[in-house]
């Protein structure tokens, strides 16, 4: 795992999804294309202390998810909310997603309400719906790559799917309780 | 799952895991069953499965270069990464300047003893920057510095 060689096919493999997922992220392509390349540079420094039973997709994610944050960190656009104490348990009003036609979400005018909707919400939301719906993430690796349970991970992406469901229908103008 | 015939809130989170098979088998087929009675919890699902939809349907971005081959130069003027490291010496975690002081220090004790004796020496402070914990709120260890169980 140490030649050079290796590691750049490596890096040839997952460039795009890791510079996807940064992009997501934070939302600005140049910023991203610097954070995916720190990510590789990084991740060949931490080859000594990879261990081999830690699927490499998922540290490599890991490590692309901390880049991410330090650099929403550093511009102070991070969403502080903790959804790990309390939301979690709590009910999800599924009125939240009020009928949404699959012709609506389909058509690409509204995928860019989707766009829209998807970075306005909190990064720990935000995080967890692009490794789940992007990456195709089992629920196990996610908890890997974001360090909590499953069950966190289980109620977290549900409640992460309503609300960027709800934002969703913010901008399209509808309204739940119509 | 609730009961079909009673009306109830959709299960998001079960609908959610459902989606994705993440539930186990004998909750997946309950919740089957459910869903093939319960139109709101179907509909619902819908919505759910149209969002994955349309995430399949987001541009699929790319980096437009080799990054390997601009890693590759940087690398190249790197050192090879190694599994052992040596250890830093404590002085390595002090900043130059704190460095400097203390020599500083050090020389001018040295040569108050060795011009006006040692009896009449007043106590220096400054040593006690060789003290087990360094001033500045420098850690030799994480142990030093930080409580356990922080996080979180």
């Amino acid at each position: 795992m140490g030649d050079r060689p290796a590691f750049e096919r490596l890096v040839r493999r997952y460039q795009d999804r890791v510079f996807r997922f940064i992009l997501r992220m934070v939302g600005i392509r140049d910023e991203a294309m610097d954070l995916a390349q720190e990510t590789f540079l990084k991740a060949y420094r931490a080859l000594p202390g990879w261990r081999p039973e830690a699927r490499f997709s998922t540290w490599l994610f890991q490590i692309a998810r901390n880049a991410a944050l330090d650099a929403l960190r550093r511009r102070r656009h991070i969403d502080f909310v903790s959804l790990t104490s309390g939301p979690d348990e709590e009910a999800i009003d599924p009125c939240d997603t009020a009928p949404l036609p699959e012709e609506l979400l389909a058509d690409k005018q509204r995928i860019g309400l989707l766009e829209r909707a998807l970075r306005e919400l909190p990064v720990e939301q935000r995080e967890i719906l692009l490794l789940r719906e992007l990456e195709d993430m089992s629920y196990a690796d996610i908890a890997a790559t974001l360090n909590i349970e499953v069950g966190t991970v289980k109620s977290r992406i549900a409640r992460a799917r309503v609300a960027v469901l709800a934002h969703y229908r913010h901008h399209a103008g509808e309204s739940c309780h119509d | 799952m609730t009961d079909p015939v009673r009306p109830h809130l959709p299960d998001m989170i079960r609908l959610s895991g459902y989606l994705d098979g993440e539930l186990d088998g004998a909750t997946q087929r309950e919740m089957e069953t459910h869903l093939a009675a319960c139109p709101p919890c179907a509909e619902r699902l819908a919505e759910l499965r149209a969002l994955t939809a349309a995430f399949d349907a987001l541009p699929q971005d790319t980096l437009g270069f080799d990054l390997a081959g601009m890693i590759a130069g940087r690398l190249a003027a790197a050192p090879r990464p190694s599994p052992e490291r040596p250890a830093p010496r404590w002085w390595g975690l002090l900043p130059a300047s704190l460095g400097a002081a203390a020599a500083l220090t050090l020389g001018t004790g040295i040569g108050s003893v060795l011009i006006g004796g040692g009896a009449a020496m007043p106590r220096m402070a400054a040593m006690s920057v060789f003290d087990t914990l360094p001033p500045g709120g420098l850690c030799l260890g994480p142990d030093s510095c930080y409580s356990k169980g922080a996080r979180k």
